[in-house]
């Protein structure tokens, strides 16, 4: 908040010191300070079916303040995943995966997924897939402190397995962080 | 007396040492079929082709399908809608509910037995689905749709059905029309023979055939078509061989399969199995009384009873075979009547189940050649899980061949050739081939132009140039470019002066304006500040094969590439940074239903996803005001796209690829011998895109914005920052947070006192 108060004087000092000048001072496109997670009593939203639907055009707005947002899976996709868990358990890894590309194809979106499919590549020995996962995963995953937690956990687990103890210990550290 | 016999003994002698002589090559003769029979027989009786399935549709809840939709895609599976449905490929429809039975099902992770569905829809979505129990399923795969199969160079092609697959009318009809004495006969049939010559003798004309089904059976098998005595007492012989050597039932299934009952341009259709796929998009064991009357009314005459070509006839010939059946005690009398009243029933060839995707399966056939010897593909009866969607390839097939027509009717003088067009559509996110099309007439197997036909790009390599100087950190998209005449010296001494498409300049611009609207000069300037090789690597990090040469003229497009890989590389963009290597076969089964291989869905980053989403937006802004602005009306209203135009020099090849959140597109237009078209990327392949993407009822693209951007505000002209309510033609762009960036005098965000954004937030 200080800094941007700073921000703030400094503009208005900017503006005293120039008077009428022509030229106005650059745009400096803000950074917001993490805003802590104010999720209403913590619960995730009631599962809703994500049928695709077309977004209007996001309309020119001005920093809108981070609001948490988990990302649930639908009943298609939880019943795939459970089906997806069984089957690896079994250790038939390529079946679990198809039976998680079901569902991705349904919620190509929903950094869940990915977490899923990526445990599955971790679980079977492919472990820079598992990163990769988890990565795309990430990429996806706005606003999302504890799916970005178990995703960065995976990565974690990933490099832990292949000897990489630093990145390993750093990627715990950031899954650490989130999930608090 | 001993004269006369001396001769006679002589006579006697020569004849029986001819008689012996002939014996014994009659003999060797037969053992010699006979070898040929119970091997050729007995062993492997086909050859089977791999068959190629499209991706299954999956039903949830939520899906998008209201009941029409539904229950089209279920008569596209060939599902006959009945009162009630009680056997798999049925189903009822009362107003919003359906109610079906699925068919049993080898998928390549498991085996789906036939169930009972109940789905109810809402307006434009599936509401409920649950089973004969009552009991909620949240997730179902129909049986998908067979596409093709991979058959060899001799183009014969079959779906081998086994006895319990066969409905019992199919053989008990055979019998009736073709060979009545099946049952008992030793091969031949005498009676049937002598009947034939008096009724053909009678008719002046081929009417009857005297063969048995086994002799049929053994010449489509062994023989070819020659009509010679020799020929004939061959095929008597082997028909008794195999006679000896095998049951009726499995003689009777053999011909079921063996038969040729039409052709598909190079594909021969052989086997009742693929022939009623063929000609009526099911399965041969859901067969109705008069369709398979219309398939035994082919047996005589593929060609000549046609019930495409021939309808009439084909109609004619079927009801006399109903009325045979009937006759004959196989149905009631009433059924054969109401069988006759119905139409043909086929299936379009083309627009349905009958239709063939050569493009899409040279591709199939690709992928796997890999893996597979060639005999493997054509021989050994592999289930192939494909990728595509048969409903975005027949509307990618009917938007370029529109589009075309069109195109060439708009001309003022008729060109010396056809234009040629190729489609492909993929789903970024896992890499999938749903679609391709590989020329105007798309069920025409020929030169692939999708995967061979290796082009000049244009201007579609300029979000790879803006990716590159995005990703420098030294680039946003309000930096200014100067889009001004240049002379660059070449490796070889001599000046290249780059041009816009309308020889005009612009000055300096940002660079969404430079992107947005194409221009030539900025993105060179662009490209040789941020370093040719930082450019050229980046083509080979999102996916192309090849590292394009270093060269200036690469940042206009002198690269030429093939629409596969034009398709691989945008779908590194519309994945958000993630390559995916492109796949139309998901996995295979071996001949006896075992899991061979799958081709799972991997991804790695291989772009800065803040930078790629940055140049995303860029690329939403060719969309709204700069080239691609133009078929703004086509598309729906408020879906979100993002895609960029490309024409090569001479206007020779006209390209667009472009994504929205679920669909990435690329189309290219041109002739095959590389003259001009006179079209732009945007007013020829554009079009094409445009009406696909519309008639896709696609979904916006919205990924999520990275967390360490932000958008702002500037002109689209300068530039500048400013408030949307001031300034001219203000949008929004994204950009780094801490990015400082200059203002528009007067139009200022943060202006004296309280800041603009204050006092929005506050």
């Amino acid at each position: 908040m200080s800094v941007k108060r700073l921000s703030v004087v400094a503009v208005l000092l900017g503006h005293l010191v120039l008077g009428a000048c022509a030229v106005p001072q650059p745009y400096r496109v803000p950074s917001p300070t993490t805003v802590p997670p104010t999720s209403p009593s913590g619960g995730s939203p009631t599962t809703t079916t994500p049928a695709p639907t077309p977004e209007s055009i996001p309309e020119p707005t001005p920093l809108p303040a981070p609001v948490v947002k988990e990302p649930t899976l639908s009943s298609a996709s939880r019943a795939l995943v459970a089906q997806a868990q069984s089957q690896a358990a079994a250790k038939n890894f390529p079946v679990a995966a198809a039976s998680i590309e079901r569902a991705l194809r349904i919620e190509p979106d929903n950094p869940l997924l990915w977490i899923e499919l990526g445990k599955v590549r971790q679980e079977e020995g492919n472990y820079v897939q598992a990163e990769n996962m988890a990565r795309k995963a990430l990429s996806m995953s706005i606003n999302a402190p504890r799916t970005q937690s178990t995703a960065w956990k995976l990565i974690a687990d990933s490099y832990r397995a292949r000897g990489k103890n630093v990145e390993a210990q750093d990627a715990q550290r950031r899954s650490e962080g989130l999930s608090r | 007396m001993k004269k006369l016999s001396k001769l006679t003994k002589r006579i006697l002698i020569g004849a029986s040492l001819a008689f012996g002589v002939g014996l014994i090559a009659l003999l060797a003769w037969i053992w010699h079929l006979d070898g040929i029979v119970t091997k050729q027989f007995e062993g492997r009786r086909w050859t089977l082709p791999a068959q190629v399935y499209a991706e299954p549709l999956e039903l949830y809840v939520g899906q998008t399908f209201g009941a029409d939709t539904l229950e089209l895609e279920l008569r596209r599976l060939g599902y006959g809608r009945v009162d009630n449905p009680t056997h798999p490929g049925s189903y009822r429809r009362r107003g919003t509910r359906i109610d079906l039975v699925s068919r049993k099902f080898q998928f390549w992770d498991s085996l789906q037995e036939s169930q009972q569905l109940t789905i109810t829809t809402g307006s434009s979505a599936i509401a409920s689905m649950s089973d004969a129990q009552n009991a909620e399923v949240p997730v179902f795969r129909l049986d998908p749709l067979l596409i093709g199969s991979i058959f060899p160079l001799h183009g014969e092609d079959r779906v081998v059905v086994a006895p319990d697959e066969v409905p019992a009318l199919l053989p008990a009809a055979l019998k009736v029309v073709e060979d009545r004495k099946f049952d008992t006969h030793h091969g031949v049939d005498l009676v049937a023979i002598l009947r034939a010559i008096v009724a053909n003798a009678r008719a002046g004309q081929i009417e009857q055939g005297g063969s048995t089904l086994t002799q049929q059976l053994v010449k489509s098998y062994f023989l070819d078509n020659r009509r010679t005595i020799g020929r004939k007492i061959e095929e008597a012989l082997m028909a008794m061989l195999l006679e000896i050597h095998f049951e009726k039932p499995d003689l009777m299934n053999a011909y079921i399969n063996e038969i040729y009952l039409g052709q598909d341009g190079a594909r021969a259709v052989h086997g009742f199995g693929l022939a009623s796929q063929f000609y009526f998009g099911k399965p041969l064991a859901e067969l109705q009384l008069h369709e398979v009357a219309l398939l035994v009314a082919m047996v005589r005459g593929p060609s000549y009873y046609d019930p495409r070509r021939h309808a009439d006839r084909a109609r004619a010939r079927r009801d006399r075979i109903l009325k045979l059946m009937a006759e004959f005690g196989i149905v009631e009398a009433r059924a054969a009547t109401v069988a006759a009243a119905k139409p043909l029933g086929t299936v379009m060839s083309g627009s349905s189940s009958g239709s063939y995707y050569p493009a899409f399966l040279d591709l199939v056939r690709r992928t796997l050649q890999r893996d597979y010897r060639e005999e493997d593909l054509t021989e050994a009866g592999l289930k192939i899980f494909s990728t595509l969607n048969p409903l975005v390839q027949n509307r990618a097939e009917t938007a370029l061949t529109q589009e075309l027509d069109r195109l060439e009717k708009a001309r003022k003088k008729p060109a010396p050739q056809k234009l040629e067009g190729v489609v492909v559509v993929t789903a970024p996110q896992n890499g999938e081939v749903i679609a391709m099309v590989g020329g105007r007439q798309a069920g025409f197997a020929g030169f692939n132009r999708a995967l061979d036909s290796r082009r000049s790009i244009g201007s579609l390599v300029k979000p790879v140039v803006y990716l590159a100087a995005v990703q420098s950190g030294k680039f946003n998209a309000a930096s200014i470019v100067d889009d001004a005449p240049m002379e660059v010296k070449l490796a070889n001494g001599q000046l290249w002066k780059p041009k816009n498409y309308t020889e005009d300049f612009a000055g300096p611009v940002p660079l969404v304006r430079a992107l947005a609207q194409s221009l030539n000069l900025a993105t060179v300037n662009l490209g040789l500040a941020v370093g040719l090789p930082e450019v050229t690597k980046e083509f080979k990090a999102l996916g192309l094969k090849e590292e394009p040469p270093q060269l200036p003229s690469v940042l206009l497009g002198a690269v030429d590439v093939a629409p596969i890989d034009v398709a691989q590389l945008y779908n590194a963009f519309a994945n958000g940074g993630f390559n995916t290597p492109l796949r139309a076969v998901r996995s295979v089964l071996d001949g006896d239903g075992k899991p061979l291989k799958s081709f799972a869905l991997e991804v790695t980053p291989v772009a800065d996803s803040a930078a790629v989403y940055q140049v995303n937006q860029m690329m939403v802004q060719v969309m709204e005001r700069g080239t691609g602005r133009g078929t703004r009306a086509l598309l729906p209203s408020g879906l979100v796209v993002a895609g960029k135009s490309g024409t090569s020099s001479d206007y020779r090849d006209s390209w667009f690829a472009g994504f929205s959140g679920t669909h990435l597109g690329v189309v290219w237009i041109g002739y095959d011998n590389n003259t001009p078209t006179g079209l732009t990327g945007s007013s020829g392949s554009l079009q094409v895109w445009a009406r696909l993407m519309s008639a896709l009822g696609t979904t916006s693209w919205n990924a999520a914005q990275p967390e360490t951007l932000q958008p702002v505000t500037v002109e689209f002209g300068t530039g500048l920052v400013a408030r949307p309510d001031c300034g001219q033609e203000v949008l929004t762009i994204v950009v780094p947070q801490g990015t400082e960036l200059p203002q528009k005098p007067g139009c200022e965000l943060d202006g004296p006192g309280r800041s603009w954004w204050d006092r929005l937030i506050h």
